[in-house]
């Protein structure tokens, strides 16, 4: 009999295919739902116009699809609750700061300190605060292009909401 | 279709979907050509936003009136389209048309966004809320451009003004209703001339920033323009372009 927790355990393996963490961590998974041998999986879309959401949509229908005891598994996309970066794990923020990509800060992420300073964006390769925007436009759809003037190294930070 | 195209709230939002479908089209031509590495990621970005929050405004359509949001997008004749004229003015790759062209549409979709934002057909709401935080960025991102260029050199500061001059004159037709029957009092248009003056406030910060000026007035009440299907003849090609592939086999799928 397949359960709720064995479609868990897939969304845990679908990766985003342009970040090394998967979707579960990524906090797009907002809603399993399973009634007999169908599944329904909803969904939110980091950003609209990411090209990756077709290829993640592919990945878990066809994964939770194969599991035994699913006939048929469906994808809903939805637009409450907006995905913001807070819904990150703390998990996937480790994964992504060893990737070079930061997240910005929130209650859930463990800081315990307030950062007064100019930038509250610490470089992922020196950890100097003396960084600013480059381009809120980096190389995905929920990433921007921040600058390190301390190593002066690019890197990429996850997009906070506007 | 039809029933589509008579309802009022389907060409409130239809007309924000147009915008940005042909905006995104047009934007587009930039990608590979942008004056900086980070600017032609970020100008091909924008152009992708705009194409995708078309689609989720046409997938909105699509499900209240069980119609594909490709055929919304593609099969309509160009005076079924409730585009805006400043949205189809070509820029011939002047970077400073490019900006300001951008830039007034911009902060127009935002806040029509807002004003989608507080609908309760459906999901409306929340597909208008979610778009409103990516246009927020873009806002921020043109706004800033507006003020390096403005600011920059006598020249870049020259050729900012003239485009806004040249661009001025059809930046009130966005406020036109698509619908000569909309009334002022409509929720969902908020009033043409609340919504302009909010709009103009807005903008005016950002022009004594750059140290530009713009004169735009709304227009007169008889002139239908673009949001009444009424385009200028160069959106007849954009509009072939547009739907070239998609005609060329409607079945196919990629």
């Amino acid at each position: 009999m397949v359960s709720i927790a064995d479609i868990d355990g897939v969304l845990d393996g679908v990766p985003d295919p342009e970040l090394p963490i998967s979707i579960v961590e990524l906090g797009m998974v907002i809603g399993v739902e399973l009634q007999g041998s169908e599944a329904n999986i909803r969904l939110v879309p980091t950003y609209t116009g990411c090209p990756a959401l077709p290829m993640i949509e592919k990945d878990v229908r066809e994964q939770v699809g194969q599991l035994d005891g699913i006939d048929s598994c469906t994808v809903q996309w939805c637009f409450e609750p907006a995905w913001t970066p807070d819904r990150i794990s703390p998990g996937g923020r480790a994964k992504l700061s060893a990737h070079g990509v930061t997240t910005p800060a929130c209650a859930c992420s463990g800081q315990t300190t307030v950062i007064l300073r100019t930038s509250a964006i610490g470089c992922p390769y020196c950890g100097s605060f003396n960084t600013r925007v480059d381009s809120p436009y980096g190389p995905t759809r929920c990433r921007a292009i921040h600058f390190c003037e301390a190593c002066r190294n690019q890197f990429e930070h996850m997009k906070p909401r506007s | 279709m039809q029933n589509m195209l008579a309802d009022q709230l389907a060409n409130i939002v239809l007309m924000h979907a147009d915008d940005k479908l042909m905006l995104g089209h047009i934007q587009s031509d930039w990608t590979g050509l942008a004056p900086i590495l980070e600017e032609d990621i970020a100008a091909s970005a924008m152009a992708q936003d705009d194409l995708s929050h078309a689609l989720v405004l046409y997938e909105f359509l699509g499900e209240r009136f069980k119609l594909d949001p490709d055929a919304i997008a593609f099969d309509r004749d160009p005076c079924d389209y409730r585009c805006c004229d400043l949205v189809t003015i070509p820029d011939e790759f002047d970077w400073a048309t490019s900006v300001v062209k951008r830039w007034l549409t911009a902060t127009f979709s935002q806040l029509g966004l807002h004003r989608l934002a507080t609908m309760t057909e459906g999901d409306l709401g929340d597909r208008a809320k979610r778009l409103l935080d990516e246009q927020t960025i873009q806002v921020t991102h043109l706004n800033r451009w507006m003020t390096r260029l403005g600011r920059g050199s006598i020249e870049s500061h020259d050729r900012m003004q003239a485009a806004l001059d040249r661009l001025s004159s059809s930046a009130g037709m966005m406020f036109e209703p698509p619908d000569a029957t909309l009334t002022e009092d409509e929720s969902f248009c908020c009033g043409r001339d609340e919504l302009f003056t909010e709009w103009a406030k807005g903008i005016g910060i950002t022009l004594d920033a750059a140290g530009l000026s713009a004169t735009i007035t709304l227009p007169d009440r008889s002139t239908g323009g673009g949001r009444r299907g009424e385009h200028a003849p160069h959106f007849i090609d954009q509009h072939a372009e547009l739907t070239e592939v998609r005609h060329s086999d409607p079945a196919t799928s990629w």
